[in-house]
């Protein structure tokens, strides 16, 4: 008896987003399955952070439908600039705060989920710094946390805007280690990012967007220099 | 210890009461403001509070005859301090609520300048305070002492209001501290766990016109304004955690109430007031700090 195929975690279908009534992008078909390691790449401004945002529900489509398989959990790591340097957390407490959704009595994380936190700060190599403040960590350090915190979620996808961004070579080789790591498991991933030469490395599949329209293909076919050098410009292919 | 000061302390002990509870709670939800850089809010909110109180005093004498206040005629109303209170409350509630209504609902996406607007409102909130008090046809006594923020004269309804206020303030603060802090300082992940994020910011909104409410209508504006703002400003430069700039902010609140009751008795100042110095005092340490590294 063969197992039932397991619905893609999103499917959009014709889909559309943008802000007010003006499409960033648009005509989107894209079925994200369990186990996959995507690539969003994209000119700036071409739309990759609207997509991914339209992705995680964050942003409503403008038409066509976007849909989640139901019970999904979504690990997102978001840009760290976005977020407050200033707010007086602990590297501890950003990571917590991936298990609030599973709040006890109280509004208490439990037992387990304590111990998970604990298990992603060793594993994210943050272990000697857990008490530490996060506005005090470096930038590649602030990412770990952040990827920490979305990993205590249990995703069934994790999701990843620029995550090696203003990062140095070192972190930036840790991040990805991991993310192979973790796709190797079983997770599915779907990276945002705008450093070519690394998503070529790492992705199974890559959705180019560009002119408010995206392609998917592998990258070999998509990131290839002279496609490359059509959309970003010259020298982007070799990058 | 002379008797002087046993004697002032068994007198004052509702206004003290009060006091201490507003020095423990009031710099929770002032901490949560200013994390959401929005501690100007801390300023502007009371003056809108001590509006609706004012402007509570003008439409009593219409209130009694068209709404009633519990059968009281207007010189029963006044003469009885629950039901007055109860009623004054009310409307401080209400001015505060649309007053931070207001101001949520003319930042939201970002846009315009926050200080611009808060200035703004505060200075329309205290011009109203004063117009309203002009034509109250009664009260006038008591818009007086709550523009100066005379707390001494805090009685024991007064004191019971406003510890069970802000003893349910501190409970639901306490409880619901971990997800006010993530939609504070990271409200799109909040919205990706599925959290209830409008709820949780209502919530906040709510605790924050409470304690504003009975803040403003007891302890009065001027004390409300200091220990919703300096006592999170002192904890911040110590505060290596959430849990610890709560606790900070906390603390430096009561030392403050302890400190400026001494202050109060020592020199005969104005209790509130004193109580607003003394919160200054506690910036001093995270000032040093800054200046010898």
């Amino acid at each position: 008896m063969s197992a039932t195929p397991r619905p893609p975690l999103v499917r959009l279908s014709a889909a559309a987003f943008g802000y007010g009534a003006r499409r960033i992008v648009e005509a989107v078909e894209l079925e994200l399955e369990a186990g996959r390691f995507l690539g969003i790449v994209g000119p700036n401004g071409a739309g990759k952070t609207t997509l991914f945002r339209g992705i995680l529900g964050l942003v409503p489509p403008l038409a066509g439908t976007c849909r989640r398989e139901p019970g999904v959990v979504f690990g997102y790591v978001p840009q760290r600039e976005s977020l407050e340097a200033t707010f007086p957390l602990s590297v501890r407490e950003v990571v917590e705060m991936g298990a609030y959704h599973r709040l006890g009595r109280l509004r208490r994380p439990g037992a387990a989920d304590l111990a998970l936190v604990d298990e992603w700060i060793e594993r994210v190599g943050l272990g000697a710094r857990r008490t530490a403040p996060f506005a005090e960590l470096s930038g590649g350090q602030r990412q770990r946390a952040l990827l920490a915190r979305a990993l205590v979620t249990r995703p069934d996808v994790l999701l990843l805007d620029e995550p090696t961004s203003g990062v140095d070579r070192g972190a930036q080789e840790q991040i990805l280690a991991l993310l192979a790591e973790l796709h190797r498991g079983g997770l599915a991933i779907l990276l945002v990012s705008h450093q070519l030469a690394l998503v070529r490395r790492f992705v199974e599949e890559v959705l180019v967007v560009a002119d408010g329209r995206v392609w998917r293909g592998p990258p070999q076919e998509l990131l290839a220099p002279e496609r490359m050098e059509l959309l970003f410009g010259a020298g982007a292919g070799a990058e | 210890m002379d008797v002087g000061w046993l004697e002032r302390l068994s007198l004052f002990r509702f206004a003290l009461l009060a006091s201490f509870t507003a020095g423990l709670v009031c710099p929770l939800v002032g901490a949560f403001l200013w994390l959401r850089r929005t501690s100007f809010y801390g300023i502007t909110l009371p003056q809108f509070s001590a509006a609706g109180v004012v402007l509570g005093y003008v439409v009593l004498p219409w209130w009694i005859a068209a709404v009633g206040l519990g059968g009281l005629s207007l010189d029963e109303a006044l003469g009885d301090p629950h039901t007055i209170m109860n009623y004054l409350l009310a409307w401080a509630a209400l001015a505060c609520l649309a007053g931070l209504s207001a101001l949520v609902w003319l930042g939201r996406g970002g846009r315009g300048s926050e200080t611009g607007r808060v200035a703004a409102a505060f200075a329309l909130a205290t011009a109203a305070t004063y117009v309203f008090g002009r034509l109250s046809p009664v009260g006038q006594s008591h818009v007086e002492e709550l523009l100066h923020g005379e707390v001494l004269g805090v009685g024991s309804h007064e004191c019971e209001t406003i510890v069970a206020v802000l003893l349910a303030v501190l409970a639901l603060l306490v409880v619901f501290r971990r997800e006010l802090a993530l939609v504070s300082f990271d409200r799109e992940f909040a919205r990706v766990l599925g959290k209830r994020v409008l709820a949780l910011e209502i919530l906040l909104h709510c605790l924050c016109t409470l304690t504003v409410a009975a803040g403003t209508i007891i302890v009065g504006p001027t004390m409300l304004f200091g220990l919703l703002v300096l006592p999170p400003l002192a904890a911040r430069p110590f505060a290596r955690s959430m849990g610890a700039f709560l606790l900070l902010s906390s603390a430096a609140g009561l030392l403050a109430a302890l400190l400026g009751t001494t202050l109060s008795f020592q020199a005969d100042l104005p209790l509130g007031a004193a109580i607003v110095a003394a919160a200054g005092l506690t910036l001093l340490p995270g000032a040093l700090r800054r200046a010898t590294t």
